[in-house]
């Protein structure tokens, strides 16, 4: 029956297009479009010698205004509206081949000089990359035949049909409800559906069903950490800090952030700003520091001997690179060396941007500073008690002041920005270090309206010596000076604070140490970590002070969990951007300000020239990369491929969008419709009836189009190595679902983690916590966690835009012998058992359906069964076996376990199970 | 439909994606500006599953999989690579550098001008010279020097070609490994053996092609960044082989499972996969289908290629291998096993050669000497061994470490160190090639008269790659891969084929 309608289909919609193609035919012809006819034959044959970097003979074919310029040789290369005298013209045409265009390459094809005279004789206009132009309403097109019309669910598949029709292809007709269910379950909360939710939706044969399941998925809590564990790879999550050391660093409240901010779907717009700027914004709560650790992700070297500004600046290059790729769709990295050779940004550009991140406080310290500590609810009630005091008594601005400085102990200064060292020293290069008879500098401190230092160190079990501080250089007059108590053997770091003189303005500051009872040279007496300049804690001689006082320094001193933040300069201590020439951190060029590209939207006029702003201009309508690189991304994450393949690449070196209009469409939906919401831009797009097809597929369909770029049928995607995981956690019955919280670790095998001069161990989490989702997965970046490196997961050194799925042996043998699918298998076993009756084939038949929503096939069945009886006579001959399959040597097991657990194995490693159909 | 048909069809089906995907699959094909359209059909023949003998059942190409082997560009030297990378870096003033002069500066300071502008890892202040702490010979017809740390090395002077002036400008190890292998100090790059993998396939299918081993108790400094696959499919990554446990991770099949019942395990997931395929038509299953006929068989092989215990006495005499426990000869062993099993790539790692004095088993005086004793034999065995077996003019051999040492005895924060140490250096230091179209007994560069700086023959970590490649058969210019935008390559901007060493 199906089958007949299909052909029916075929058919008719077969002499419509027909019809159709043959008015196209009898059209005029179109003007040249510069973007989709000029450009690529520029950028294929022409700009790796005339472009940004490589002006060869003068001709650059980057801007309109170079290519018309004179070149080299003195003539025109373009001379609009003249083909003829227009240089460029005359050189693809030559047959000398030493002075034939493109040079020692063959020679361009007839139509496409052809495009190029024609483009030039109608004035060489220039065109703009269509990723640079701000989103614009597109018009939905209206469906051309009547059969469409009824196939048609929503705006998305009017597109999607257009250029169906264009191909001469037919829509695939729906899938079955079961391979939606499991579809749209993986695509909207990353693992099977919920019994309840799954149950429901099979037994409902109304209209409403299936955007009644879609409603329920999108409400589920586990689409945060499905969407989570996307955005990870975009921020480079990591549970370490890389580099050699790979020490461990706490930032799961920034994972923890994202998922509630998918779970409530925070408007995208909301979601980048408080990412980029939380901390900026007026009233910053809590949430909005942890939302910036976003950035705090990128590395911090702590191999000693390395350059800490060294590793600052990558940092910040880092965070502009990760800005520009994942919020913006666009590889920015190139225009850190010089202008970008195909796109129309300027090697300036790069340094004008990186002002807007060069000036936070990070600066590549072993402690990750400036950290945020989060406060259990009594803490906090303290610190409101003090802040709320120190408002009524001394004024507001105190108030914020003591608030930030007990929240983030900042703004210190850091002691590794000390230099001229004599008898002292950077240790490890991370913090000062005195020795007896030492001298070294802080340079450039504001002292205005300073009596106080407190400051961080960790002492000498002896203590004692005088610590002096002179102002300006060694000669100058002494505004502090003090000793050090004795303290106990490794007591850890300490906070003390010692009085300053008054001296107004900015001044370097020369420390000397001696002490007498320091008899060895060499012994480093006193490390220091920060010193913070501030005043006596105010609202001197107001009730209560000594109290207050008192609660200021336990909140200070308390040990309070902490979580990597962005926090500006105060402007006392600016840092200025440089131009670096070429590239070269060290080599500085001229010095820029904090602006966007020319190229893009504007900054916006009321905004301010700090990360606020930026945030501001990123998430502007007017921008126009940063809804098409999340409808993009999103599109790619349900159907495995962008509407534009490069998510990581949108500018003219990418691959085109297939579907521009629906991509814009989409974009201009997202943005004002949906006011940003990203559940109803995945609603949208899951609803469609382009979603919503089967994905078998003909071999005429396969030779049409075998990447399905025209969406003819269903996607047909293998699962990401989280997805896989969790699905196996599902099927087998033991998913912990609990959520939030430090990073786990389940089962891997001895000897991954050997990073020298790091002891960190891997400890197996207990219990259930063993069988959590892969996105709580402990992540080490120089050794992540194996099975799923071995499924394509990155190991977030970077930000990566893509995971590109590869298909490999050794894929196999992770799911074939992984101890942790080894491990699920028994325990998949044993459910089967339990809930699947006690005839073989029904335990057998269900366990298939648990895994792929339907129900087995025969010629399946019966090798699933003839694997199972193989299995069990071994383990009959064999009982030793049977218990080590099962992983309890010593106990009496059951051979029938044992069997339906290589059974299970199998199953788990299905084609089928580990793909989405 | 029978296996047989389906299996016919499933030919049909592949050669015409094939065709297909050549044309339009951009992540494998449109990237490689040198063109992969060289793809060496033929010689996959050896290693795919199910076959019948008509002609169009020859071309067993599975469109999905990327480790089929490629012809490079020209033809080339060598065939496979055998790097040894000190990890730490060892000290060229103890072994292949030798400085009398630096000798008679023994523990006078050393001049400002070698101090002035100059960055150091550790050294503060105005350290002491350190003389040689080796005594050196001049050996076999080439005479070159060797001091008597590589006692076995030295009866092979006339098979090696030494790089006496190599330099880099970075000067801890994790960039610096980094630099060496992947051509960039920072994050994120392919490695050397990953570019090579993903240009030349591998000649195994049972055997990953691009093996990397490690020893010394670490992995090197820079994690598995040095033989990650940075930008290419990560299908190019370096597959560590390990020493204890698996072979491979996940090679081995769960206790209490046969080989047999994993063998029909394997047949009933394909046999389920192949119902799936006629309901879907999706090539992707077939493709699945022979991962997991290939992961049955490398199950076979991995662990019989790094099982060395089938070896004659008189090898394991000769490389001096200590079966069952993880060291440096076993690997270096393991290199030449897994070569002559047709890996194209690999990667040794041995930790421990960071010799900065700072205790004993970092000294230039004690540890340094032990991590010499435990490599000497064996890499000299391995070319030997090589060489017997006619495999040497097909290997390229590659030895050194991401940097050198200082001719200063090492101060850490302006102290004196317990032992005597020298700190990392950047400006001079000796590595060594052997095999695959590389002059015999030959000397490239030289330092001046303490070791401190090159005087000719300078050559920096792009110039031994583009060098590697080239005898690979590959132009390092143009092998190159698309991505952010802009095409790249292991080499950058910079790299020259050290022309002077090939035969």
């Amino acid at each position: 029956m199906r089958v007949l309608t299909r052909k029916k289909w075929l058919l008719v919609i077969s002499v419509l297009i027909i019809a159709v193609s043959l008015f196209r035919c009898s059209t005029r012809r179109q003007p040249v479009d510069f973007t989709t006819q000029v450009k690529p034959i520029l950028n294929k044959n022409c700009i790796t010698c005339h472009g940004g970097v490589r002006q060869k003979g003068g001709f650059s074919l980057l801007f309109r205004e170079e290519a018309l310029g004179k070149t080299k040789s003195g003539k025109f290369a373009v001379v609009p509206g003249d083909p003829d005298h227009s240089e460029m013209i005359r050189r693809i045409t030559l047959n000398d081949p030493e002075d034939r265009m493109p040079y020692k390459h063959d020679p361009l094809s007839r139509q496409d000089i052809d495009i190029l005279r024609r483009w030039i004789k109608e004035g060489a206009h220039w065109g703009e990359h269509w990723a640079y132009v701000p989103v614009k309403d597109v018009a939905v097109p209206g469906p051309a035949t009547g059969l469409l019309k009824n196939w048609i669910k929503n705006p998305v598949d009017n597109f999607i049909g257009q250029k169906l029709e264009e191909q001469q292809l037919l829509p695939s007709s729906p899938a079955n409800k079961e391979t939606l269910l499991r579809r749209v379950s993986l695509d909207i909360i990353g693992m099977p559906a919920p019994r309840h939710i799954a149950d429901k939706f099979l037994h409902d044969n109304s209209e409403q069903a299936y955007a009644i399941l879609v409603d329920s998925l999108l409400a589920s809590p586990h689409y945060g950490e499905k969407w989570t564990t996307m955005w990870l790879d975009l921020a480079r999550y990591a549970d370490t800090k890389g580099y050699e050391r790979d020490d461990s660093r706490v930032i799961w409240r920034y994972r923890d952030w994202l998922i509630n901010s998918f779970n409530h779907d925070k408007p995208y717009d909301k979601f980048l700003i408080e990412q980029l700027a939380g901390d900026l914004m007026p009233n910053a709560t809590d949430d909005d520091y942890i939302a910036t650790a976003f950035h705090r992700n990128t590395m911090t070297n702590d191999e000693g001997g390395t350059d800490n500004e060294e590793f600052r600046t990558a940092a910040v290059l880092d965070r502009v690179n990760t800005t520009w790729q994942a919020l913006m769709g666009t590889t920015f990295g190139c225009v850190q060396c010089h202008s970008h050779p195909y796109d129309p940004f300027h090697h300036e550009d790069y340094y004008k941007f990186m002002a807007f991140f060069n000036d936070s406080r990070d600066e590549d310290t072993e402690a990750d500073y400036p950290l945020f500590r989060t406060c259990n609810d009594s803490v906090q009630q303290q610190l409101s008690a003090l802040t709320s005091w120190v408002k009524q008594n001394v004024s507001e601005q105190k108030a914020k002041e003591t608030y930030t400085f007990l929240k983030t102990w900042q703004p210190a200064y850091n002691s590794l920005t000390c230099d001229s060292f004599t008898n002292s020293e950077l240790t490890d290069t991370k913090w000062l270090a005195f020795r007896n008879h030492a001298i070294s500098r802080l340079r450039n401190v504001d002292l205005s309206q300073k009596n106080l230092l407190i400051y961080r160190f960790l002492g000498w079990p002896k203590g004692g010596g005088t610590w002096k501080i002179h102002l300006d250089n060694i000669n100058g007059p002494v505004i502090a000076s003090t000793s050090f108590a004795r303290s106990k053997e490794n007591a850890g770091w300490q906070y003390a604070e010692t009085a300053l003189k008054p001296a107004d303005g900015v001044h370097d500051l020369v420390f000397t140490y001696d002490n007498p009872l320091v008899t060895d040279s060499l012994l480093n007496a006193v490390i220091f970590d920060w010193f913070y300049f501030t005043e006596i804690f105010p609202g001197s001689g107001k009730p209560g002070y000594a109290v207050m006082k008192k609660n200021f320094w336990k909140l200070m001193t308390a040990d309070l969990p902490t979580t990597p933040v962005m926090m500006d300069n105060p402007s006392s201590m600016h840092r200025g951007t440089f131009v670096f020439e070429r590239g070269n951190w060290l080599v500085k060029g001229d010095k820029v300000t904090a602006d966007v590209p020319k190229a893009l939207n504007p900054f916006p006029t009321n905004a301010p020239r700090n990360r606020l702003g930026l945030a501001i201009w990123l998430t502007s309508k007017q921008n126009p990369l940063t809804a098409r690189t999340m409808v993009n991304r999103v599109w790619e994450q349900v159907f495995g491929n962008g509407l534009a393949e490069t998510l990581e690449d949108l500018g003219s070196q990418g691959v085109p969008p297939t579907h521009p209009e629906l991509l814009d469409w989409l974009s201009y939906q997202f943005m004002n419709d949906y006011n940003w919401s990203l559940k109803k831009l995945i609603r949208t797009i899951v609803l469609s009836a382009t979603y919503r097809q089967d994905s078998k597929v003909t071999p005429e369909l396969l030779q049409k189009d075998p990447y399905n770029k025209y969406y003819a049928r269903g996607a047909r995607v293998r699962l990401s190595a989280e997805q896989i995981r969790d699905q196996a956690l599902c099927i087998s019955g033991v998913l912990c679902d609990s959520m939030y919280g430090p990073s786990v670790y389940p089962w891997q095998p001895p000897g991954i983690w050997l990073s020298p001069w790091n002891g960190a161990v891997w400890r197996q989490s207990k219990g259930c916590q063993q069988y959590r989702r892969g996105l709580y997965t402990y992540w080490k970046r120089s050794a992540a966690y194996p099975s799923m490196m071995t499924f394509d997961g990155v190991s977030r050194e970077v930000c990566t835009a893509r995971r590109i799925r590869t298909n490999t042996p050794l894929q196999a043998l992770t799911t074939l012998n992984d101890s942790v699918y080894i491990d699920l298998a028994r325990q998949f076993a044993k459910r089967m058992q339990k809930e699947a009756g006690v005839d073989t084939k029904q335990q057998i038949s269900e366990g298939f359906a648990w895994a792929t929503n339907h129900t087995i096939d025969n010629r399946s069945l019966q090798a699933l069964v003839k694997l199972y009886e193989t299995a069990l006579d071994q383990f009959k001959a064999d009982k030793d076996k049977a218990k080590k399959m099962l992983g309890e040597p010593g106990k009496e097991v059951s051979v029938e376990t044992a069997a339906l657990a290589v059974v299970a194995n199998a199953i788990l490693n299905l084609d089928e199970v580990v793909t989405k159909n | 439909m029978t296996q047989k048909e389906l299996n016919d069809q499933r030919l049909v089906r592949e050669a015409q994606q094939a065709v297909l995907r050549m044309h339009s699959r951009r992540h494998f094909i449109k990237e490689s500006a040198m063109g992969l359209g060289a793809l060496a059909l033929g010689s996959f023949l050896g290693s795919c599953g199910r076959r019948d003998s008509s002609s169009m059942t020859n071309i067993t190409f599975d469109p999905a999989h990327p480790l089929l082997p490629k012809l490079p560009p020209f033809p080339g030297k060598a065939k496979s690579v055998i790097y040894l990378h000190m990890a730490g870096a060892p000290s060229q003033l103890e072994l292949f550098d030798y400085k009398p002069e630096l000798m008679k500066m023994d523990g006078q300071d050393c001049p400002p001008s070698l101090l002035e502008g100059k960055r150091f890892a550790f050294i503060r202040g105005v350290p002491k010279m350190l003389g040689p702490q080796a005594k050196f010979s001049q050996r076999g017809q080439s005479g070159a020097w060797i001091s008597d740390n590589m006692p076995h090395l030295a009866t092979i002077a006339d098979e090696l070609c030494f790089l006496k002036a190599v330099t880099t400008d970075q000067f801890n190890h994790a960039p610096a490994q980094l630099m060496v292998h992947t051509g960039s100090p920072r994050l994120g790059r392919p490695s050397l053996g990953s570019w090579v993998t993903y240009g030349l396939g591998t000649e195994n299918q049972n055997l990953p092609g691009f093996v990397v081993l490690t020893s010394g108790g670490r992995t090197p400094d820079a994690g598995k960044s040095v033989w990650g696959s940075g930008f290419l499919p990560s299908v190019y990554q370096g597959v560590q082989c390990r020493s204890e446990g698996d072979p491979v991770l996940f090679m081995k099949d769960p206790d209490g499972m046969s080989r047999d019942l994993r063998k029909a395990s394997i047949d009933a997931i394909n046999e389920v996969n192949s119902q799936e395929y006629t309901t879907y038509n999706d090539p992707e299953i077939l493709s699945r289908i022979s991962q997991y006929e290939m992961a049955y068989k490398m199950q076979i092989s991995a662990p019989e290629v790094m099982n060395i215990n089938d070896e004659p006495e008189y090898i394991h005499q000769m490389y001096g291998t200590k079966p069952g426990q993880a060291c440096f000869a076993n690997n270096v062993l393991l290199a030449r096993r897994l070569v002559e099993k047709g890996v194209r790539f690999v990667q040794l790692f041995d930790w421990g050669w960071d010799s900065h004095g700072s205790d004993e088993n970092l000294a230039i005086d004690v540890g340094f000497i032990n991590k010499c004793r435990q490599s000497d034999k064996c890499i000299t065995a391995l070319i030997l061994d090589l060489k017997q077996r006619g495999l040497l003019d097909e290997t390229l051999v590659v030895w050194g470490g991401e940097f050198g040492r200082t001719p200063m005895q090492e101060n850490r924060e302006g102290k004196k160190m317990p032992f005597k140490g020298r700190d990392h250096h950047t400006e001079a230091f000796t590595m060594w090639m052997a095999g695959a179209g590389i002059k015999k007994g030959y000397s490239y560069g030289e330092t001046d008269e303490i070791g401190y700086s090159t005087i000719s023959g300078k050559v920096e970590p792009f110039d031994i790659q583009a060098t590697i490649l080239n005898q690979l058969g590959f132009d390092h210019e143009k092998f190159t891969y698309h991505f952010q935008g802009r095409p790249f390559r292991l080499t950058d901007t910079r790299g020259k084929v050290i022309e002077d060493i090939l035969a």
